[in-house]
């Protein structure tokens, strides 16, 4: 799984999110690291979809501006739960390796 | 008011790259995203960000957003083929004459049979490298958008090749056009790999699921 693509369902993991809060909630998570562009969020989810990851939550309009909330689909949090555990166990065996005195875990 | 219009026009233009289906579904919202992430007084779209977008719709209308990383490999391979049989054509241009003269002088007692048949050659390979290139990118477009038919043709693309391969092997033409049978032998490698990845696992369930889509 791609990092861009592990944020973004991160981003749903504790709610729905419009585009711009997708963008935000990313850019939080990764301590303003990974700024996602409009052109790769809107590929990412528009591919999460098909793969029936995420799907739209509801749609609203404000300002005039249509919003539509994604949320995570069953599929797509046991998918993030499995990739999260996977990277834990690396990072872990790497902390462990780094500092054995320290016995990190 | 002005700056937001101008700005919202270039965005507008960007977004028209993209595939009418995802625009109509999507573009409201997406130009919603670009203005709400717009810098204060910023007339005009980014260069990144246009470039972002624009690599987006590309990826997109090739089909390739959704697809496995196999068959996006896959595809860049067809398209190597394609650039591969350009390169075939082009020497083929530049050695054309000197396969024929090369043949006469290695057969002074050539017969008519035997010349006619290098002339037939020579015919095929002007017919057939051009037909050849546009399989290549009628193949990666169609892979890449995951329709299930391209793989069977494919298949028969790539028998097709290696019949070619052998044929001029077998007859002997390799040894006067030996540039010729060099790319083909390529482009035969090529094909290979391409098919090994539009068949491999992570690729079938890619195919079987943009046919259940109807596409």
């Amino acid at each position: 799984m791609q990092e861009a693509t592990f944020l973004i369902l991160t981003a749903l993991a504790d709610g729905s999110q419009h585009g711009y809060g997708i963008i935000s909630e990313v850019a939080d998570i990764s301590g303003k690291r990974v700024r996602l562009r409009a052109g790769t969020l809107y590929t990412a989810l528009d591919r999460l979809r098909a793969d029936g990851l995420i799907d739209v939550d509801r749609e609203e309009v404000v300002d005039n501006r249509l919003r539509r909330y994604y949320r995570l689909t069953p599929e797509g949090g046991l998918r993030l739960a499995v990739e999260a555990a996977r990277l834990q166990a690396n990072a872990n065996a790497a902390l462990r390796r780094l500092n054995p005195a320290l016995g990190v875990i | 008011m002005n700056d937001t219009t101008e700005l919202e026009r270039g965005y507008r233009r960007l977004v028209a790259c993209y595939p009418r289906s995802f625009r109509r579904e999507n573009e409201e919202e997406i130009v919603g995203v670009l203005l709400a992430t717009a810098r204060d007084g910023q007339r005009r779209p980014g260069i990144a960000e246009s470039a972002d977008l624009v690599r987006g719709a590309v990826r997109m209308r090739m089909g390739l957003s959704r697809s496995p990383r196999t068959v996006l490999y896959a595809v860049r391979l067809m398209y190597a083929g394609a650039v591969a049989e350009v390169a075939a054509l082009v020497i083929f241009a530049l050695t054309a004459a000197s396969v024929r003269s090369d043949f006469l002088v290695n057969h002074p007692l050539a017969t008519a049979a035997q010349l006619q048949q290098v002339n037939a050659h020579i015919i095929g390979d002007w017919v057939g490298l051009p037909i050849a290139i546009g399989f290549w990118l009628w193949m990666a477009w169609a892979n890449g958008r995951g329709y299930d038919w391209a793989r069977l043709v494919c298949i028969g693309c790539f028998a097709l090749n290696t019949i070619t391969l052998l044929a001029a092997l077998g007859t002997g033409v390799a040894r006067y056009a030996p540039a010729a049978t060099i790319a083909c032998a390529v482009t035969w490698a090529i094909g290979f790999a391409a098919l090994a990845l539009i068949f491999c696992k992570p690729s079938w369930g890619y195919y079987t699921r943009q046919a259940a889509a109807g596409q």
